[in-house]
């Protein structure tokens, strides 16, 4: 209570008020009384009783009969009881209105209902407050912060403006805004937010010297509806007046079809110049980029693997999140370290008003949040989901096994050691994924706050079992196989907020990120020597590859007035690589051990000389301590309004990478992903330059966007490591190849989106080329792994009262691979023969074209008062059961080539269970 | 001043038009590697030089060896000394002066096919020096420990070298596939080689033979080029990874490399 009564003072004036009056009235009052009438009548004289403003359609709750009667019962509990008697809803809109809806989608009508009758009754509907009296204070500067009313949790990219004038400010990742230059104390504030009810507020002498607190309603409705231009709305957002920027609330991910974990960054894959086609990875294919040259950044660190389950599922539980940023390039100056894009995630902060915990059930996984407030200052999210082995488990886990299940058969000599299964032994891997978010918000004051998040994630892979030799064999003795893969991320930061002035606010940073990859293929036991005595012994091979990334940064924004803004900052950071690969205890193959610092600043200026024009100048500068160097990235974009409906848009850049991910290829037990460290001899710094532009058109209903790109690719890396001449009895060797590159990428972007109404989605086609020129591959440009020509994606939602369907539909050209031409055989010194490929150009052929369609539908439901309390969801994957090849394997066999197809994933339906309490 | 002209859809699609000039037309260049000889010779000083040249093999075809390539003239200088070679058997291609092989020359071979010149050379590396066994015959009795005990040494294998030069070790058996030690059944020839990464040893385990027998021990010192072939393996490949094996010949496939031998004796029982 004491803090409704807080919130009066600070937020003034605004519409939520009359939200809040109405909830004292329905918490505060206690019914007593024996109703025997129609429904309509009962609300009639509970209006009148207790001055609620209640809208219903009279017609059809005349139809229902009340014959109940309340001993001293809570008036709200009195509107559950009949509402759920009668199954119907009730709803509390912001302007205090209690609506009854027998389906969640009558509130558009009942509405309209209710302006009419006000019309009718010659009533002005109150939604603000007059002015107190004549303005007294003129051209001053407000600030304060946009909040969900429920939660408490900060809105970023909220949209505030002032009534009736230009100024428009757009909130933080905190929530804040700052607007200069209001006119008076008189004006209206208007605040928009996706998914919530618009709010406004009248200012007055007392609450422009305040930060003011707007907290945000939820609307009611799934639909959409669009009530400004540019406001954030539906599953995917894009920001018309920025270049490449997408925006995705994880809120409503529960729309779409999915595999058991709703995606994030599975769901941008469904955008322009995302590629989606990429089953085994959830990183981002972004304008012809790899993931690695994506950034990922979560409150504030560096994520280093950002999937699971072999790239099936992204890393992170949506659950945890409150909103993603995908960047497709020329991004702003505060980034930098990659060449391509950047995911900026936010985790959620907490509940900071009461406690909410919530189940998501799926044939896949099971994942539960609690959050909660602890005292008055800070609040506290737990979020946790761990996988398990199901069929709908297992058949992922085989499909990107499929490859590793034959032992390493041919060639001289097999793999000393790691357990070939020698005793026919079949055994099925126990195989998991967890991760967990715990998120911690501590509010020193008014103006100071910390946050501490911590991430970890894991994959494990646990084959290891224990071998009972068979008396007939010898000796006795058992063997213990260890057969352990476990590799994830472990990330934290601790996040300090601080408003300086209305004009300066900074958040300063201390970040931890580990990424790590370690296997343990041992064989242990004890056996019998010929002597007859036991002996113990060990062998296989032990590979541990870590990062560990330590750093600080600190970002300032200081803004002048409404037509500047300075963004700067400076960072520091210390990466360190070990990489051991260890044979049979004694020999180490790979022991590296690097280590850089990495230091260096950045300034950016964001100028709207007028409503029209947006300038965006930066630069980033980088000191690389392996090289010594200083790097220069400039960075600049714009955007000019032509009008309502068009914008047009440009941004350029240039961009540096100090570390790459490579693949160690081990055909007979799975490739294994680490990073490696830009040094100053053979893994070269990259650099990448980006133009881009684009124009858009749009209405209330409909979206239209076009944006095309180039970049320029230099100081690629492709790094292989190859396990060579594992000759019995010797340990082998291990050859590190480091390839250098340069490439180009090019591509425009079409974008169709309808936002309004009960069907939504969006058409979404790329056409694009991105090449690579690596010397081993021959002199001229070929199309790199991730080039697609074609690209199209059409996302279609339909909403239908409680109901959500969707159908998305991919179809892409195939990526392109490289083939075998012929073979030919050579006889070796022993007398023996090795048969050799002539390989074809590389990357000259396509696989087939990619497409599939996926179908969901979804059931919320929802508590008598309207709120969703969770939904019931089916997902059918790969609907038609189409055969999407992933990669082609060749073998040769009775001196014949046998290529074998290894595909994606094929028809899979799903079921998940979304419950949240509160 | 604000622009009040709306774009019109032809606006739109002028613009897209001249995007779509990003991307320029590009012709599709035709593959003839298929028709590249594959040349096979090992150049060993007192041996008669003998090149084999081979088609290629259509990757449905199950013959062992790609056809030959007969009535082709095959030139092989050693840098001041050019001598032709004679088609012996088919697609065989030799030269019996053993006197012409001589260590650290380079030997270069050349010939015209199809319109392309192919050429390949080589260095006659160095004899190997003190190739030494420490036993000459070992009796080894099989205990059934399982693949995964420790394996005891049976013999160790020296030799010279101070330049950590590339060594194969080729051990030719006598009796054949006759008795098993280690073959788990599917090796089907007893004649294996180990690469000895430069080394100057190599402890012999039970493990490595997969038959009893009486072994020829051959030490070969090697051209890299010959590693190169040793270590390419193609009996897994995906469309993800496949490259060429590398080749030291122009304008074709296989080898053409120099090397020199010392050989001992070793018994197994």
């Amino acid at each position: 209570m004491k803090k409704l009564v807080l919130l009066f003072i600070i937020a003034g004036f605004s519409l939520g008020v009359h939200a809040q009056k109405t909830q004292q009235i329905l918490k505060k009052n206690y019914v007593n009384k024996l109703y025997t009438c129609a429904l309509d009548q009962m609300l009639d004289t509970l209006g009148m009783d207790y001055h609620l403003h209640i809208v219903f359609e009279r017609d059809s709750l005349h139809k229902f009969d009340v014959v109940e009667h309340f001993f001293n019962d809570r008036l709200d509990k009195v509107f559950d009881k009949i509402c759920s008697d009668n199954n119907l809803h009730y709803w509390l809109e912001n302007d205090g209105t209690i609506y009854i809806l027998q389906n969640t989608d009558d509130l558009t009508r009942l509405k309209k209902l209710n302006t009419l009758n006000n019309i009718a009754a010659g009533l002005k509907p109150v939604t603000i407050e007059a002015p107190k009296g004549p303005p007294t204070h003129f051209l001053f500067t407000v600030s304060g912060k946009v909040t969900d009313q429920n939660s408490g949790e900060a809105l970023p990219s909220a949209t505030v403006k002032i009534r009736k004038t230009d100024l428009v400010a757009t909130t933080g990742t905190d929530g804040n805004f700052t607007i200069f230059n209001v006119p008076a104390d008189t004006c209206v504030v208007e605040v928009y937010y996706s998914g919530y009810q618009p709010e406004l507020i009248r200012l007055n002498a007392k609450n422009i010297n305040e930060s003011i607190v707007v907290t945000m309603y939820k609307s009611l409705n799934t639909l959409n509806e669009v009530t400004i231009m540019g406001k954030k709305s539906g599953v995917m957002n894009t920001d018309t007046k920025k270049v490449g920027v997408l925006q995705l609330s994880p809120a409503n991910l529960d729309k779409l079809p999915n595999l058991g974990e709703k995606d994030i960054m599975r769901a941008f894959q469904l955008m322009p110049g995302v590629g989606a086609t990429n089953e085994s990875s959830s990183g981002a294919y972004v304008r012809g980029g790899t993931p690695d040259q994506n950034l990922v950044v979560f409150d504030g660190f560096t994520v280093y693997q950002v999937d699971h389950l072999y790239g099936f599922f992204s890393a992170f539980n949506s659950n945890a999140v409150k909103d993603v940023q995908l960047y497709k390039g020329g991004f702003s100056s505060m980034y930098g370290g990659r060449l391509s894009s950047v995911t900026e995630i936010n985790g959620k902060d907490g509940n900071k008003n009461e406690a909410n915990y919530g189940v998501d059930l799926s044939l896949l996984s099971f994942n539960a949040f609690v959050e909660t407030p602890i005292g008055d200052k800070s609040s506290l999210l737990v979020a946790f989901r761990r996988s398990y082995q199901g069929p709908f488990y297992d058949k992922i886990f085989k499909q990107f096994n499929t490859s590793t299940t034959t032992g390493g058969g041919g060639g001289r000599g097999g793999f000393p050691g790691g357990g070939g299964g020698g005793f026919g032994e079949q055994t099925t891997p126990a195989s998991h994924f967890y991760d967990d978010d715990i998120r911690y918000t501590y509010h020193i004051n008014k103006t100071n706050s910390l946050a501490w998040s911590l991430y970890s994630g894991s994959d494990v892979t646990d084959n290891s079992r224990q071998l009972q030799l068979p008396s007939f064999l010898s000796s006795g003795g058992d063997i213990n196989i260890t057969d352990y893969t476990k590799y994830g991320n472990l990330g934290s930061s601790l996040k300090w907020f601080s408003q300086w002035s209305k004009k300066v606010h900074s958040n300063t940073y201390i970040t931890y990120s580990s990424y790590y990859n370690d296997r343990n293929r041992t064989t242990a036991g004890t056996t019998t020597d010929s002597n007859g005595d036991a002996v113990a012994f060990s062998n296989g091979t032990i590979e541990n590859n870590n990062l560990k990334d330590i750093g600080v940064k600190s970002e300032w924004q200081y803004q002048l007035d409404n037509k500047v803004k300075l963004l700067y900052g400076g960072f520091g950071s210390r990466q360190h690589i070990n990489y051991d690969y260890i044979q049979n205890d004694t020999s180490r193959l790979i022991d590296q051990h690097n280590t850089a610092f990495i230091g260096g600043g950045y300034a950016e200026l964001e100028y709207d000389p007028d409503n029209k024009l947006h300038l965006q100048p930066g630069m980033r500068t980088t000191w690389f301590q392996p090289t010594g160097k200083l790097y220069y990235e400039p960075r600049f974009s714009a955007s000019y309004v032509l009008n309502d409906n068009y914008t047009l848009k440009a941004a350029t850049g240039q961009f540096y990478q100090f570390m790459n991910e490579v693949t160690r290829e081990d055909v007979a037990n799975g490739n294994r992903n680490f990073w490696v460290l830009s040094n100053n001899s053979n893994i070269p710094v990259g650099m990448s330059r980006h133009i881009m532009g684009g124009i858009s058109w749009e209405n209330n209903g409909f979206l239209v966007d076009v944006e095309g790109y180039y970049k320029t690719l230099s100081g690629l890396t492709q790094y292989a490591i190859r396990q060579t001449g594992f000759a019995p009895g010797s340990a082998g060797t291990i050859e590190q190849d480091f390839f250098q590159g340069t490439g180009h990428a090019k591509g425009i972007e079409l974008l169709l989106q309808k936002k309004l109404g009960r069907y939504t989605g969006w058409l979404s086609y790329t056409l694009a080329r991105a090449e690579n020129r690596f010397a081993i591959y021959g002199d001229t440009y070929y199309p790199a792994d991730q080039d697609v020509t074609h690209e199209f994606k059409a996302v279609n939602m339909y909403h239908y009262y409680r109901w959500n369907f969707s159908a998305v539909f991919i179809f892409s050209t195939g990526h392109p691979y490289t083939a075998p031409l012929s073979t030919y055989t050579v006889t070796n010194a022993d007398g023996t023969t090795s048969t050799s490929y002539n390989v074809g150009a590389k990357n000259s052929v396509r696989l087939p074209d990619y497409h599939r369609l996926d179908l969901s539908a979804t059931y919320d439901l929802l508590k008598i008062s309207g709120d969703k309390t969770g939904s019931i969801g089916i997902s059918l994957f790969n609907v038609y059961n189409h055969v999407n090849t992933w990669y082609k394997e060749y073998q040769i066999q009775n001196n014949a080539v046998i290529a074998t197809d290894v595909n994606y994933l094929g028809f899979t339906p799903n079921i998940t269970l979304s419950l949240r309490w509160k | 001043m604000e622009i009040k002209k709306y774009f019109s859809a032809a606006d739109i699609i002028l613009c897209m038009g001249a995007m779509l000039l990003l991307f320029s037309c590009k012709k599709d260049t035709v593959n003839t590697t298929t028709t590249l000889p594959v040349v096979e010779a090992y150049l060993m000083p007192g041996h008669i030089i003998s090149v084999k040249l081979y088609l290629q093999k259509e990757l449905t075809d199950t013959s062992k060896y790609g056809g030959p390539i007969t009535g082709q003239q095959l030139a092989i200088s050693d840098g001041s000394t050019n001598v032709t070679l004679t088609e012996s058997a088919k697609g065989v291609y030799t030269y019996s002066d053993t006197t012409f092989l001589k260590t650290g020359k380079t030997y270069s071979l050349t010939f015209k096919y199809l319109g392309n010149t192919v050429t390949a050379k080589s260095t006659m590396p160095a004899k190997p020096l003190n190739f030494a066994t420490q036993y000459a015959s070992v009796t080894y009795t099989k205990t059934s420990t399982g693949p995964n005990s420790v394996q005891d040494t049976l013999n160790r294998f020296t030799w010279s070298n101070p330049d950590s030069l590339n060594h194969v070790l080729v051990f030719k058996n006598a009796d054949g596939i006759a008795f098993a030690l280690s073959a788990r059944g599917n090796e089907t020839t007893s004649d294996f080689e180990l690469n000895t990464d430069q080394r100057s040893v190599l402890y012999a385990t039970p493990n490595i033979f997969p038959y009893y027998g009486h072994y020829t021990v051959i030490l070969l010192r090697v051209n890299q080029e010959y590693i190169d072939l040793l270590k390419s393996n193609t009996s897994r490949s995906t469309s993800q990874n496949l490259v060429n094996t590398p080749t030291n010949v122009v304008n074709g496939f296989g080898i053409f490399t120099a090397m020199q031998a010392d050989t001992v004796k070793f018994d197994l029982l």
